[in-house]
């Protein structure tokens, strides 16, 4: 029997899993999602949607018939094609061209004069859901719960698509520690090492993933590793919390989460101050969701409903540079310096969604609005003006909304620097990662190897920046917030309000304590 | 594929001489509820049954909107005593015509669908 092969490879996220392999294809082997943005994936799904609808008109009552007859025809309006193909002369993506298209339309017949042509209204929006349903298509190929994914990379949507309570783990060949599926791997507590090398293994061999070493261990010839206890960290405070943290020398500290998922706000508990960010991008999987008005709505306002009094902080759209949106990435607008809040103002059909869900959503929670990526005051200012915009149509359609309050990511250093010129912002948060990477110049992936050195630059200009915001709310939601390691220079550069991923919390509420407010460790500590 | 979002503009194509046809109607709706959305399916149905272009113009007015879209149909405000200027362009003009006309007359075939009157 063969002696079991250990290899050895990056710690991504801590905790110890094993279980069967499942090998998945490289990404991007596949070429469907390609053409999911384009007229040939919008023409499948427009023609799937109507095969639907002439099922159900089959066994339906005549009043319903009508309802599908006039939805079909719809989808089959010659002119409806012919104001998209207008919007995409002007360069809009053609998902956005068909739906910014229809939305006109639903909006004319909302304002109708006549209570039968108002009725209809919502026959159009059920068909546009319809469409951008089948345009999301079934999501990728999930995999047996509790096995150990083996692959090149993995996909953020395909993690968030998969039952991991199962247990089971992640184990790249390349990939990134500070990649997003690493980021979500630390926040739901899966084991996962990185930068394995490229190893052979077979379906279902048994893989163990030891995430706190970093290594990855390989049966060879199908024998069992024996199962390890229960891999899964604490999930959540195991004593009572009390409901205000403060400093050892009595400071209040506020702790919020971060989530990714809206599944994860069910861990929002009484202690926690709210959700200081929620990366919307995660439960967008594909430019069918971006376009998808309804269901960004439905998702935004589960979790403030979830939330309760307690602030919920929603990122918009994060996506560009490493983050692609399905759909998206073949445009050839999108260079790779356009990403956040830039390529949204780029991109506004993208925006407009987003916003109207996002105004819509904050009637029914403490909602603010974050933007991601953001360089100069004027981007605040024009997206605060889409917002309007967009507030004033939904008014003209006596939809409920509200104006929530816009704040703006920290995490560029030339917004850091004059972060006393965006008057125009409601709040800031810090994102570390991407603040270290632009200030010292280091890749995504050497984040980590340099983290030590690039630690005091970056406290410095965070130290500065928080001067700088004059009093306005400050928060951390970067990576840092979640490592306790950095907690005194944090505290130190003025910070009381930390985000951070649900599994990190404790760690960093019990260290909290250990501190007193300006960073210094409490005596007896 | 009928590449509907693409290529609508170029749906009659080129044709040979004999069978460009131009050919125009008028006639009064007289459906009690007008135009609303099922003897709007009816009626755009029937246009797309034909290859050639159909317009339609409202009361007097030139603007010409496309007989084969639902949402200009019904956005057209028809209702009972409008009149209705209908012209067809391309193959099979005249049958087109002939046909919207009657289809107009018979009240959308409504009382037959639904056993009720107009």
């Amino acid at each position: 029997m063969a002696e079991p092969l250990r290899l050895k490879a990056k710690s991504a996220s801590p905790g110890i899993a094993s279980g069967p392999a499942f090998l998945a294809e490289r990404p991007g082997a596949a070429p469907a999602p390609q053409t999911a943005g384009g007229y040939g994936a919008l023409e499948m799904a427009i023609d799937i949607s109507i095969g639907e609808l002439e099922r159900l008109a089959e066994g339906a009552d005549p009043e319903s018939r009508d309802i599908i007859d006039f939805q079909i025809e719809v989808l089959r309006d010659p002119s409806i094609a012919e104001a998209t193909g207008a919007r995409v002369e002007v360069d809009e993506n053609v998902v956005f061209a068909w739906v910014a298209t229809l939305d006109a339309y639903i909006g004319e017949l909302e304002t109708a004069d006549e209570e039968q042509m108002r009725a209809r209204a919502v026959d159009i929006l059920d068909i546009k859901n319809r469409v951008l349903g089948a345009l999301a298509g079934t999501p990728i190929a999930d995999f047996p719960p509790g096995s150990v994914f083996v692959g090149k990379d993995m996909e953020p949507s395909r993690f968030l698509a998969h039952d991991w309570s199962k247990g089971g783990g992640i184990a790249l060949f390349s990939g990134s520690t500070a990649g997003h599926v690493a980021l979500l791997a630390r926040a739901k507590a899966v084991p996962m090492v990185v930068g394995t090398g490229r190893f052979s293994a077979e379906d279902g061999d048994p893989v163990r993933v030891d995430g706190d070493a970093g290594a990855v261990v390989l049966q060879a010839g199908r024998m069992l590793i024996p199962p390890l206890v229960p891999t899964q960290a604490p999930a959540g405070d195991t004593q009572i919390e009390r409901v205000e943290l403060r400093t050892a020398d009595g400071v209040p500290i506020l702790i919020s989460i971060n989530i990714n998922d809206p599944a994860e706000i069910d861990s929002l508990d009484p202690a926690t101050a709210g959700v200081g960010l929620m990366r919307s991008e995660f439960s967008i999987a594909s430019i069918a969701d971006a376009a998808n008005e309804e269901r960004q709505l439905a998702i935004y306002r589960r979790v403030l409903e979830q939330a309760g009094e307690k602030p919920v902080i929603i990122r918009m759209l994060d996506i560009g540079g490493d983050k692609p949106l399905v759909g998206l990435e073949d445009l050839p607008a999108l260079d790779s310096g356009l990403r956040g809040t830039r390529l949204l103002l780029a991109r506004p059909e993208i925006a407009r969604v987003q916003a109207r869900a996002l105004l819509r959503a904050a009637a029914f929670g403490g909602l603010s609005v974050m933007l991601p990526m953001v360089t100069f005051p004027d981007e605040i200012d024009r997206m605060r003006e889409i917002f309007r915009e967009e507030a004033e149509k939904l008014g003209r359609r006596s939809l409920l909304h509200r104006m929530p309050p816009i704040g703006m990511m920290v995490e560029v250093p030339a917004a850091a620097l004059m972060l006393d010129t965006f008057g125009s912002a409601a709040f800031f948060s810090f994102g570390t990662n991407d603040l270290t990477q632009y200030l010292a110049a280091t890749a995504r992936d050497d984040l980590e190897a340099d983290a030590g050195k690039t630690a005091p630059a970056v406290l410095r200009l965070i130290a500065q920046a928080v001067k700088l915001a004059a009093g306005k709310p400050v928060s951390i939601c970067g990576d840092r917030a979640g490592d306790p390691h950095y907690l005194p220079g944090l505290l130190a550069a003025g910070l009381r309000h930390f985000s951070v991923a649900p599994a990190r919390r404790p760690a960093i509420r019990s260290a909290i304590t250990g501190f007193n407010a300006d960073g210094t460790r409490a005596a007896g500590e | 594929m009928t590449s509907r979002l693409r290529s609508e503009k170029q749906e009659p194509g080129p044709l040979p001489e004999p069978f460009k046809v131009n050919c125009q109607t008028e006639v009064e709706v007289k459906h009690g509820v007008g135009l609303h959305a099922r003897p709007s399916v009816t009626f755009t149905r029937l246009a797309k049954s034909f290859p050639c272009s159909i317009e339609i113009a409202v009361n007097g007015s030139d603007v010409w909107l496309n007989g084969k879209s639902i949402i200009k149909i019904m956005g057209a405000k028809i209702r009972k005593g409008s009149i209705l200027r209908i012209r067809a362009d391309g193959i099979l003009a005249e049958e087109a015509i002939r046909a919207l006309k009657e289809l107009i007359e018979r009240n959308f075939d409504e009382e037959k669908k639904h056993g009720r009157t107009a």
